[in-house]
C-alpha cells in the first residue's frame, strides 16, 4: 500500500455572521494516499468547499480554520504562517474549483494565468522558459491550438475549454495532491466525459492523488477507490466504493443512493426521496444531525450525538457516525 | 403517426432565428437557436426534449407558449394553431399551458408574498372573487405540499426545494392541461430532487396534466419520460419512445450522451466501452451536411455526411432517426 | 471594436454640436441685447444699430451659427469688453493655472483613493476600513472653502510649512519662461529648479483642498468595487496557486476593481480642469473659476461662451481617453467573443 499523503485530524472551520455561527466543516478527520482518488459526496451546504478550503489555508473571513491539524508529506501545514503555505499552494497541491466561468481573472491571458502559477514557484525560469511550459501543458489537457490560443483571454474560450484551463493551472508544478471541487458540476455530459478521462490519466500516469468533490454518485461510483459521505459538516460514513455502493452502514447514505433515478433500472413508481430539508449549519438539532429526517431515527438519536463506529464488512473497513450502524451492517 | 384525437400538442417545422449584429459593418450573425423541430404531445403524457446546454432547449419551451415568437413553423394546441390567434384569443389559452422555470431563485419576485405569487395569475386573468381565489390558492399550496403557515412568508426564506414547490403551485393554480417543466430540477439538491420529482408526477396522475419536460439528465429523463426527443445544435436528432430509446439508440450522438452518463454503482466502469466526444458544442450559424459531424465519430470523414443533411426518417416503430448511418455506433447497455 | 469606435466619435461629435449650440444661444436667450450690452446703457440707438449690424445680429439665426462656429475654429473667439482684450487672451492666461491645479489635484485624488481603498480592503480590518470611511464621508461633506481656509491657517499661519494664499508663485519669485504655461513643467524645462520647489509648495494646499471631495468620492466607489472583486472566485485560485495575498490583490483585484471606476475618474479629472472659484479665492488662484464667475456678473458672455464649448472639448476628449483605457485594461472590449 502507498505511503499517507495527506493526513487530517479534528478539522474544524466556522463562519462567524449576524445569523450566528455556522459551524461549516466539524471536527472532521481523514487520511489520504499516494495515487489514491478520494471523493467526497454531500449536498450543497453540507461544508465540503470549506473543507477544501481549510486544507490549504485559504479560508477567508469572516471563515476562520478553529481547530484541527493537516499534515502533508508527513510535514504539518496547519498553523503555518501564511509565506510558508504559499510555498505548498499549487506546489504541492493543486486546486480545480467548481465554476470555470468565475475561476478565471477576466483581464489577464490564459498564458499569464498560467505562466503566474509556473513562476512562483520556479523563479529561476525565464519568462520563455515559462511559456513553453504552459504550452506544454494546454497541450497536455487537450487544448486545441494550444500555440495560438495562449494569448487569449478567458472570454474567448468556452465553458469546458476553461475548466481545462483550470487543470492545466492545478498541474503546473506536478503537484502530488490535487483537490476538484466539482470539477465538472458546471459542465455537460460530453464534456464531463471528457475532463474525468483527463484527470484519470494523471492519477495512473504520476500517482498523483485526487480528492474529488461532488454531488454526483454516479462520478464517484466510476471514478473513486475511496468516499466520504458529508453531511452537516461532518463524515457520516467512510469507507471503499465497492463497500459503500454494496451497503451502507448509515441510513443518509442508503436514502441518497436510492433516491437517484438510475438509469440503468427502469422502475416507474415513485422514487424513495429524503423528506425534509438539511438542516441550517448554525442551529444544528442535539443529538444526531441526521435524525429530524431519518427513518430509522430512535430516542437516543435526538439525545445524544453518535460517535464514530469502527466497522469491518467483507474485510473492508467502513467508518460511520450512527448509533446504530453496526446493527444496520450485520443484517 | 396520425394527428388523433388524443395528441394535444403539434410542433411542425418550429424555428427561431436570432440575429446577432456585431457592428455596423461586419455581417450579423444568424444563430439558429430551433432549426426546424417537428413532434406531437399527447395528452396525458410526458415528453422530454434532453441536450447539452445551449442546443435550444429553452428557446424552444419559449416558443411552444409564445413567449417569444418563432421565425418560422406552426404550434398547434388543442387544435388551434397558435401563430393565428390574437392577442385576447393567446392570453384566454395561455390558461391552459404554463410554464416553469429553470431557477427557483431567479423567478419568483421576493418582495411578493407566497399567496400573492400564486394568487397572481389567477389576478391576471380576472378569475374569481377574492375568496374564491383565496380558496383556490389554499388547495394549490395544499397540493404542492407547501403548510398554510407558509402563506405570508416571502421566497428568500425558503429553501431551494420549497421555492420550486411555489413555482409549480403558481403554473398549477390556474388548471393548466399542458405544463412545460424547463429543467425543474436541475438547480437542486440530490435529496430535493427526488421530493420534486415524486410531486411532478403524483400532480400529473391527479390533474391528468400533460407534461413537456426539458432536462439534461439523461438519468432523470428515462426515469420520468415516456417518449423523448434528442436535440443538438437546434435539431432533434432522435425522437422515440422511452425503452426504445435507452435500449436501441441509433443516432451517434445519443449513443456518446448515453455512454457519458456515470452510472452509480461501481464494477460497472464502462470507461472501455465509453464514447468520448472530441470538441464541444459549436455555435450554428450557416452549415452543410449533417450538423453533428465536426463531433462525429462515425461521419466524421464521410463524404456523405458532409455534403447532406440528414433527414428525421423512422427506422422502427416510433422511433425516429436523423443520421445516415444509423446504429453504427453502438454502446453496450446493461 | 468599429463599433464602439465609429459610436463613441459619433457621440462626441454630437456632444460637441450641442454644446456649441447651447453656448450659442445662451447669448441670444438671455435677457437684453448683446449689441447694447457691450456698448453700455448709454449709447444712442443708432450706434447700436450700427453694433447690431457689425455683429451680424440681423441675419438669419443659422447664418450667424455658421460665423460663430467658423470663426471659433479659427481662433477668433470674441472680444472679452470687461477685460478690455481679446478672449483669447485671457483664456490663456488663466487657463493654464486651472489645468495646472486640476491636474495635481486630480493626481492627489487619485493616488490617495487608491492607496486608501486598498488598505481598507485588504483583509478584513474593521478600525482601518473605518478610518477611511470616515475620512470619505468627512470628505464629501466638507465645504472646500472651509477646508481650504483651515489648511491655510494650520500649515502656513501656524506651522510656517507652506506659503499662504499668495497665487502661483512668492513675491519673489518671477515666473519660469512660457511654454506650456504650467509652472512646475516650465521650470524643469528652463532648469530653474528653485522656481520648481516654490511653485510646488504653493501648489500643495489648493491641489489637496480641491481634489478632496473628487478623492472622497473616489475611495468609496473603489472600495465598493474592491470589495466586491476580491470575493470573486478566481481570486481565491489565483491564491491557490501560491501567490501571496498582497499580490493577488494588487495584480488581480485592482485592475477589476479599476473598470467600473474608470468613467467616474474621467469626470472627475475634466470637472478638476474646468477650475473652482472658492478654491480660487481661498487661494488667490488665478484660474478660469473666478474669471467665469466674474464674467457672468459683468455679463461678458463672450468669456462665458468660449468657456463652456472648451469645456465641451474637455470633456469628449477626456470621454475618448477614458474609452481607450478601457481597451487597454479589459480585453473583453478589444476582443469579441469567441465560443458561446
Ligand atoms: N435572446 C437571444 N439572443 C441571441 N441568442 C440567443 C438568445 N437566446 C438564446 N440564444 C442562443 O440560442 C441558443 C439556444 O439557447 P437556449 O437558452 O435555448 O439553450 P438551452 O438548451 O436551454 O441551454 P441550457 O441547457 O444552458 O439552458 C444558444 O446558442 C443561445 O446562445
Ligand atoms: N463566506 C461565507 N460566509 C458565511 N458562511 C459561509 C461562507 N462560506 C461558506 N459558509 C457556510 O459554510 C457552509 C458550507 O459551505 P460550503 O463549504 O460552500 O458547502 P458545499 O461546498 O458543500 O456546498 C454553508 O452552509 C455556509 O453557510
Ligand atoms: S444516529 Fe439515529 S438519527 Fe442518526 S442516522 Fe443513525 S439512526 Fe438515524
Ligand atoms: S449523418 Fe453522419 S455525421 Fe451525422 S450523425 Fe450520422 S454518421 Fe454522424
Ligand atoms: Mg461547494
Ligand atoms: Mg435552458
Amino acid at each position: 500500500m502507498d505511503e499517507v499523503l495527506l493526513s487530517v485530524r479534528g478539522l474544524r472551520t466556522e463562519f462567524v455572521t449576524r445569523d450566528g455561527v455556522f459551524a461549516a466543516v466539524r471536527d472532521v478527520s481523514f487520511e489520504l494516499r499516494r495515487g489514491e482518488k478520494l471523493g467526497i459526496v454531500g449536498e450543497s451546504g453540507s461544508g465540503k468547499s470549506a473543507l477544501a478550503l481549510s486544507i490549504v489555508g485559504l479560508i477567508e473571513p469572516p471563515g476562520r480554520v478553529v481547530a484541527g491539524e493537516v499534515e502533508l508529506n508527513g510535514r504539518r501545514i496547519s498553523g503555518l504562517p501564511d509565506r510558508q503555505l504559499q510555498l505548498v499552494r499549487g506546489k504541492e497541491v493543486g486546486l480545480i474549483f467548481q465554476d470555470p466561468m468565475a475561476a478565471l481573472d477576466p483581464v489577464k491571458s490564459i498564458g499569464d494565468q498560467i505562466v503566474e502559477g509556473i513562476r512562483r514557484h520556479r523563479r529561476h525560469l525565464g519568462r520563455r522558459e515559462a511559456r513553453r511550459l504552459a504550452i506544454e501543458l494546454l497541450r497536455e489537457v487537450q487544448v486545441p491550438f494550444a500555440e495560438r490560443r495562449l494569448a487569449d483571454y478567458p472570454h474567448q474560450y468556452s465553458g469546458g475549454m476553461r475548466q481545462r484551463v483550470m487543470i492545466a493551472i492545478a498541474l503546473a508544478n506536478e503537484p502530488d495532491l490535487i483537490i476538484a471541487d466539482e470539477p465538472t458540476t458546471a459542465l455537460d455530459v460530453t464534456t464531463q466525459a471528457q475532463v474525468l478521462d483527463l484527470l484519470d490519466r494523471l492519477v495512473s500516469e504520476r500517482r498523483t492523488a485526487i480528492i474529488l468533490i461532488t454531488h454526483n454518485l454516479g462520478i464517484v461510483a466510476e471514478f473513486c477507490d475511496s468516499v466520504h459521505v458529508m453531511y452537516a459538516g461532518r463524515f457520516v460514513e467512510r469507507t471503499t466504493v465497492e463497500q459503500l455502493f454494496r451497503a451502507q452502514a448509515h441510513p443518509y447514505t442508503e436514502a441518497l443512493l436510492r433516491s437517484v433515478p438510475r438509469p440503468d433500472r427502469l422502475q416507474r413508481g415513485p422514487l424513495p426521496s429524503i423528506p425534509g430539508f438539511p438542516p441550517s449549519l448554525a442551529h444544528l438539532p442535539p443529538g444526531c444531525s441526521f435524525a429530524p429526517r431519518c427513518p430509522a431515527a430512535q430516542e437516543i438519536c435526538r439525545d445524544r450525538a453518535p460517535a464514530t463506529v469502527e466497522l469491518v464488512s467483507e474485510s473492508t473497513p467502513v467508518l460511520a457516525e450512527c448509533h446504530f450502524a453496526r446493527e444496520r451492517l450485520r443484517t | 403517426m396520425s394527428r388523433d384525437q388524443a395528441s394535444l400538442l403539434q410542433v411542425e417545422a418550429l424555428e427561431k432565428r436570432f440575429v446577432i449584429r456585431r457592428g455596423p459593418w461586419s455581417r450579423p450573425l444568424v444563430i439558429r437557436a430551433v432549426d426546424g423541430v417537428s413532434f406531437q404531445v399527447a395528452r396525458g403524457e410526458t415528453f422530454g426534449l434532453v441536450g447539452e446546454s445551449g442546443c435550444g432547449k429553452s428557446t424552444l419551451a419559449r416558443c411552444l407558449l409564445r413567449l417569444i415568437e418563432p421565425t418560422a413553423g406552426r404550434v398547434i394546441f388543442d387544435g388551434v394553431d397558435l401563430g393565428r390567434l390574437r392577442p385576447p384569443e393567446m392570453r384566454a389559452l395561455r390558461r391552459r399551458m404554463q410554464i416553469v422555470f429553470q431557477d427557483p431563485f431567479a423567478s419568483l419576485d421576493p418582495r411578493m408574498s407566497i399567496a400573492q405569487i400564486v394568487e397572481e395569475p389567477l389576478f391576471v386573468h380576472g378569475i374569481g372573487s377574492r375568496e374564491e381565489r383565496q380558496a383556490q390558492v389554499d388547495a394549490t399550496l395544499e397540493l404542492v405540499g407547501i403548510e398554510a403557515t407558509y402563506r405570508d412568508r416571502r421566497p428568500h426564506e425558503l429553501s431551494g426545494g420549497q421555492r420550486q414547490r411555489i413555482a409549480i403551485a403558481r403554473a398549477l393554480v390556474l388548471r393548466p392541461e399542458l405544463v412545460v417543466l424547463d429543467e425543474p430540477i436541475s438547480a437542486l439538491d440530490v435529496s430535493i430532487q427526488a421530493q420534486v420529482l415524486n410531486l411532478l408526477r403524483d400532480l400529473q396522475e391527479q390533474l391528468g396534466l400533460t407534461y413537456v419536460f426539458i432536462v439534461h439528465d439523461l438519468a432523470i429523463a428515462e426515469y420520468f419520460c415516456d417518449r423523448l426527443a434528442v436535440l443538438y445544435l437546434g435539431a432533434v436528432m432522435e425522437l422515440a419512445g422511452r425503452e426504445e430509446l435507452f435500449r436501441r439508440p441509433l443516432h451517434p450522438y445519443t449513443n456518446a450522451l448515453l455512454s457519458g452518463v456515470p452510472i452509480p454503482e461501481p464494477g460497472r466502469r464502462r470507461r472501455q466501452g465509453r464514447i468520448i466526444l472530441e470538441g464541444e458544442v459549436p455555435v450554428l450559424t450557416d452549415h452543410r451536411g449533417c450538423r453533428f459531424r465536426s463531433r462525429c465519430p462515425v461521419g466524421k470523414d464521410r463524404e456523405r455526411c458532409a455534403e447532406v443533411e440528414p433527414r428525421l426518417e423512422e427506422r422502427g416503430p416510433g422511433h425516429r432517426v436523423a443520421c445516415h448511418f444509423p446504429g453504427e455506433l453502438v454502446t453496450a447497455r446493461p | 471594436m468599429i463599433r464602439t469606435v465609429g459610436g463613441r466619435l459619433l457621440g462626441s461629435l454630437a456632444a460637441i454640436f450641442g454644446a456649441s449650440v447651447v453656448s450659442f444661444l445662451f447669448l441670444r436667450i438671455l435677457p437684453g441685447n448683446p449689441a447694447r450690452l457691450i456698448l453700455g446703457p448709454l449709447a444712442s440707438q443708432q450706434a447700436i444699430q450700427q453694433q447690431v449690424r457689425l455683429m451680424g445680429l440681423d441675419r438669419p439665426i443659422y447664418v450667424q451659427y455658421l460665423r460663430y462656429i467658423s470663426s471659433f475654429f479659427s481662433g477668433d473667439w470674441g472680444f472679452s469688453y470687461s477685460n478690455g482684450r481679446p478672449v483669447r487672451e485671457v483664456i490663456a492666461t488663466r487657463l493654464p493655472a486651472s489645468i495646472e491645479l486640476g491636474l495635481y489635484a486630480f493626481a492627489f485624488a487619485f493616488v490617495a483613493a487608491v492607496v486608501l481603498a486598498l488598505l481598507s480592503t485588504y483583509r478584513h480590518r474593521p478600525v482601518v476600513d473605518g478610518t477611511v470611511r470616515a475620512i470619505s464621508f468627512f470628505g464629501l461633506g466638507t465645504p472646500p472653502f472651509w477646508f481650504g481656509l483651515l489648511l491655510l491657517l494650520a500649515f502656513s499661519q501656524a506651522l510656517h510649512l507652506l506659503p499662504g494664499p499668495e497665487g502661483r508663485l512668492g513675491p519673489a519669485v518671477a515666473p519660469p519662461p512660457t511654454v506650456t504655461g504650467l509652472y512646475t513643467v516650465d521650470a524643469v524645462i528652463a532648469g530653474q529648479w528653485g522656481t520648481l520647489g516654490n511653485a510646488l509648495q504653493h501648489l500643495v494646499l489648493p491641489a489637496v483642498t480641491l481634489g478632496l471631495a473628487p478623492f472622497a468620492y473616489l475611495v468609496r466607489l473603489l472600495r465598493v468595487n474592491l470589495l466586491e472583486v476580491s470575493r470573486e472566485q478566481f481570486i481565491t485560485v489565483v491564491r491557490s496557486k501560491g501567490v501571496g495575498r498582497w499580490t493577488a490583490y494588487v495584480r488581480h483585484a485592482l485592475p477589476n476593481a479599476f473598470l467600473p471606476t474608470l468613467t467616474a475618474g474621467g469626470m472627475v479629472l475634466a470637472q478638476l480642469l474646468a477650475g473652482s472659484v472658492l478654491v480660487e479665492t481661498v487661494f488667490n488662484w488665478p484660474g478660469v473659476g473666478a474669471l467665469v464667475v466674474d464674467s457672468i456678473l459683468r455679463q461678458d458672455y463672450a468669456v462665458v461662451q468660449t468657456f463652456i464649448l472648451l469645456s465641451a472639448f474637455a470633456y469628449v476628449a477626456l470621454n475618448l481617453i477614458v474609452d481607450v483605457l478601457y481597451g487597454v485594461i479589459d480585453p473583453r472590449v478589444r476582443t469579441p467573443t469567441g465560443a458561446r
